[in-house]
């Protein structure tokens, strides 16, 4: 390891026209970067997790609302959102699933990760007849760098009951995009 | 290591070359260059070349993996198996592949998309580092890739075969070659010689192994089975063959290539999605399940070169078809229903090409060189995924050149071109339909389009050798005619999971360029300086917004100013006969002037790397061992949806032994890459984005016989 470093090392020092050169062409480049803003945004916006709602394993009934809350904030400026409820009836527990409601246990399973688990449309294996299907986006006002939401959504009458999963999309006007996902469920409602 | 013939390519090529001193010799070397070798032939262009030996005493498993041991040149794996190249950083549709005088025509622009040539049927490489539109014409921005397989046997009958193993993925693979000529008399008596040469290569590989049990992505902790990256699997078979003709002045030949690859995409996240599925991804680790993609390439290429007195004239034409095919399982998304099968996109891809070249030695010292190069591409697609519209697209290129040797040492040159591309873009309506309002209704994607684009370029250059000097330099502008994906996009792009929109109004990617190459040496010392700065002032650029479209993230292509900088140098010290130290390195800069990004770099920027090696031989150089180091910089200048990719450093063994024997010679060529099993991301890999190392420990062995 040692010997290595110092061939490293040699090799760095042999080479002076290597870091010479280097040397000029950041020069060049520390001219061009000085003159521009320093202002570029390179993180992706934050959700915040305390207050989020719908939570995991939420239970809501047809014909009911969902209300949606949450914080966000962005260091430069938040962008906008998307909500999309889709089915998870086949409970896709293979390999990364995060949460599995299972409403007999009344937990959630041991699984590695509680949020984000997954832009998970594509796993539905196949659009189910009858389950609700939401999406829309929302635009958030410009220049804003934190933002609480608050959105309503109706639950339909005459969808499936089942497990859905819950999922929020947030970018920042830079283009970054955070995600979140939540394990809901759906019942019928019976007077 | 492997990359280290690689790098004694470079050492061979930064030893003087001969300049020929007489006319007649200098119209022998322009027939040559046609035909077999130093392909680059503008004479102030920036090119490094690689011989056939040193490729074939490499082991890497794609052919751009092998060239990234080249400052400048990077590699973009898509797993352990397929790889795509980039010079300076540009890859994609701005780095021309030109194989055998003919461009590759796949489907370049697809960050997942490797590059389908066998790297055993190649003789000789070329890298031009700089743009070379001149004679390239579109794409050739960042550089051009000059992929010779035209060597001619220059023997009765003979062959070679290797088998070659890797430890990291199992690989297991064998080429074999068979080539002879033989002297035939025509009708007239004049003599010629007729040659043929048979390559095949086959190589098998299993899932890659990573120095991790487990990685993070999106939160998510995805286990990995024996350390292992489920469904990475990969296979290729490649064939090809090459009859010519030689008698006096003319040469002919014709080749066929084929090349089939087949490899798996890492399971659980597939471009930026996390993946469930019921497969039993782990029950083996050399299957390919979904999602995977297959290619098929066939190129058949007729050359034809003539040179009399002071003219010479070539003639290349080519048909290609590329076959592409991405499967995955079929999952409803949106108004999508769940598609009947697992055929996600599959792009079919004719394009005829020809090219005709002639050259003039007008006095001694003044060469003319004309051009004309026609395309026709034709492009099909089908599957449930929608990413580029069907279209066909009608390209010609002139130009004109002049080359100038001013005092025996000083060459000048410079040239102009034209080109003009029209581009005719069918319509593309969704396969199911979208409610909207109170009806339903099959959205129309992508809008029928006829666009037609005409570019004019220009470049100048010197060479200048001195003593042990060799100053090469060049100015000129690069163009690259807008390919339809960028113009006609207008879909979910379910590799990476964003809603992509192409641009119609996107005007041709103009390139200002100045680069310089400074070579100085003797027998004990060589130093190359070659540093180049680049302005673009309508670079098209693939920018994500903060919209939604269809639930996914909007992706549009805009046009902004970019100016690129950086440059390589290589340090070679021969201290003592039987010992060599080189060191290499490379930096590159770039930066969005103008747009929404202005202040932002551009996406898959390679951070800085250094690459010192000491390499000892013996026997005539007949055995070698060597010890590499890559040393690779920290990337945070990045662009959404990149993350910044912390520094590393891997060590590199490699050995080689060349015995003769009797009618044959054995080569041997042992390599160990990251000895140390270091866990490091790659900036510009295809699997950097969901968070998956680079491969572990490799171990690498390499039997060949020649006969």
């Amino acid at each position: 390891m040692q010997i290595m470093r110092s061939i490293i090392n040699r090799a760095l020092a042999a080479n002076k026209n290597n870091v010479f050169f280097a040397l000029s062409i950041c020069a060049v480049i520390a001219g061009v970067a000085a003159c521009e803003s320093k202002s570029r945004d390179t993180t992706p916006p934050v959700i915040d997790e305390g207050s989020f709602l719908p939570a995991d394993c939420d239970i809501y009934y047809t014909g009911d609302t969902m209300q949606v809350h949450f914080v966000c904030s962005d260091d430069t400026e938040l962008g906008s959102f998307n909500i999309e409820i889709h089915n998870n009836f086949d409970h896709h527990t293979h390999g990364t699933s995060a949460v599995d409601c299972d409403e007999e246990e009344g937990g959630e399973h041991e699984h590695d990760e509680e949020e984000h688990h997954g832009e998970d449309e594509s796993h539905d294996h196949g659009m189910v007849e009858g389950a609700w299907v939401f999406s829309r986006d929302y635009a958030i006002a410009r220049g804003k760098t934190s933002d609480t939401i608050d959105v309503a959504i109706p639950v339909p009458t005459g969808v499936s009951e089942g497990d859905y999963h819950f999922m929020l999309r947030l970018t920042d006007r830079a283009g970054w995009q955070s995600i979140k996902a939540v394990a809901v469920h759906l019942r019928d409602f019976v007077e | 290591m492997y990359l280290l013939s690689i790098l004694s390519a470079v050492l061979l090529s930064v030893k003087v070359p001969v300049e020929p001193d007489t006319t007649d010799l200098r119209i022998e070397e322009v027939t040559v260059t046609a035909v077999h070798r130093h392909q680059n032939p503008v004479a102030s262009l920036n090119s490094v070349a690689v011989e056939a030996e040193q490729l074939n005493g490499q082991i890497p498993s794609s052919l751009s993996k092998g060239l990234s041991s080249i400052a400048g040149v990077q590699a973009s794996s898509i797993g352990s198996g397929q790889s795509r190249p980039a010079i300076r950083g540009m890859g994609f549709n701005r780095l021309a592949v030109i194989h055998d005088g003919i461009r590759h025509e796949g489907q370049q622009w697809g960050d997942d998309h490797g590059l389908e040539i066998d790297r055993f049927a190649i003789d000789h490489i070329e890298i031009i580092k700089g743009p070379a539109a001149l004679m390239y014409g579109s794409d050739a921005v960042g550089g051009v890739l000059l992929l010779s397989s035209a060597n001619r046997p220059h023997r009765h009958a003979g062959g070679s075969a290797c088998v070659f193993l890797q430890s990291n993925n199992l690989l297991w693979g064998v080429s074999a070659k068979i080539e002879g000529e033989k002297e035939v008399v025509s009708r007239n008596a004049k003599g010629g010689i007729l040659y043929w040469r048979l390559n095949a290569t086959y190589q098998d590989y299993a899932d890659f192994s990573v120095p991790a049990d487990s990685f993070e992505y999106y939160s998510y902790r995805i286990p990995l089975y024996k350390r292992t990256l489920r469904n990475t699997a990969g296979r290729e078979a490649d064939g090809s063959l090459m009859l010519g003709y030689t008698s006096g002045n003319w040469h002919t030949s014709l080749r066929v290539y084929e090349t089939w690859a087949k490899s798996g995409f890492f399971a659980n996240a597939h471009g930026l999605e996390v993946r469930l599925s019921q497969i039993d991804y782990d029950r083996s680790r050399r299957d390919i399940d979904l999602p995977h993609q297959s290619v098929n390439h066939l190129k058949v290429l007729c050359h034809t070169a003539y040179s009399r007195h002071h003219w010479g004239i070539e003639v290349n034409a080519a048909w290609q078809h590329n076959l592409r095919r991405e499967d995955s399982e079929p999952v409803s998304h949106g108004y999508m229903p769940t598609p009947p099968d697992s055929r996600e996109r599959q792009f079919g891809k004719h394009t005829a090409t020809l090219n005709a070249a002639a050259k003039w030695l007008v006095t001694p010292r003044h060469t003319l060189r004309w051009g004309l190069q026609g395309e026709v591409q034709h492009n099909r697609r089908s599957g449930w995924g929608f990413i580029i519209p069907d279209f066909e697209q009608y390209g010609v290129g002139l130009y004109a050149g002049e080359e100038w040797r001013a005092t025996r040492g000083l060459t000048l040159n410079a040239g102009i071109r034209y080109d003009f591309t029209h581009t005719d873009i069918h319509d593309y309506r969704d396969w199911y339909p979208t409610p909207v309002g109170d009806s339903a209704v099959h959205k129309l994607r992508s809008a029928s389009l006829a666009r037609d684009f005409h570019s004019f370029t220009w470049s100048a250059g010197l060479r200048y050798r001195h003593e042990g000097w060799l100053l090469r330099a060049n100015i000129g502008k690069a163009f690259r005619t807008p390919i339809p994906k960028e113009l006609g996009a207008d879909g979910i792009n379910y590799h990476i999971f964003r809603y992509e929109a192409g641009n119609a109004d996107l005007k041709p990617e103009n390139t200002y360029q100045a680069d310089l190459s400074a070579e100085w040496g003797n027998e004990y010392v060589r130093v190359q300086i070659d540093p180049f700065a680049g302005y673009s002032p309508n670079y098209i650029y693939l920018n994500p917004t903060a919209a939604y479209s269809e639930g996914l993230q909007l992706y549009r292509y805009t046009q902004a100013q970019v100016i690129r900088a950086g440059g390589e140098a290589v340090l070679t010290v021969r201290p003592w006969r039987h010992m060599d130290i080189q060191v290499q390195g490379e930096y590159l800069f770039a930066r969005q002037l103008s747009g929404d990004k202005k202040g932002y770099g551009l996406p898959f920027s390679p951070p800085w790397r250094i690459m010192p090696e000491v390499k000892f031989h013996w026997l005539k150089e007949s055995g070698f061992a060597a010890l590499n180091v890559r040393i690779c910089g920290a990337q945070r200048d990045i662009v959404p949806p990149e993350k910044p990719t912390p520094g590393w450093w891997t060590l590199n063994l490699s050995a080689g032994q060349r015995v003769e024997l009797q009618d044959c010679a054995l080569n041997f060529t042992l390599a160990a890459d990251n000895i140390l099993n270091t866990k490091y991301y790659d900036h510009t890999s295809y699997y950097r984005l969901i968070d998956i190392p680079e491969q572990g420990w490799n171990m690498s062995v390499r039997i060949g016989v020649e006969f």
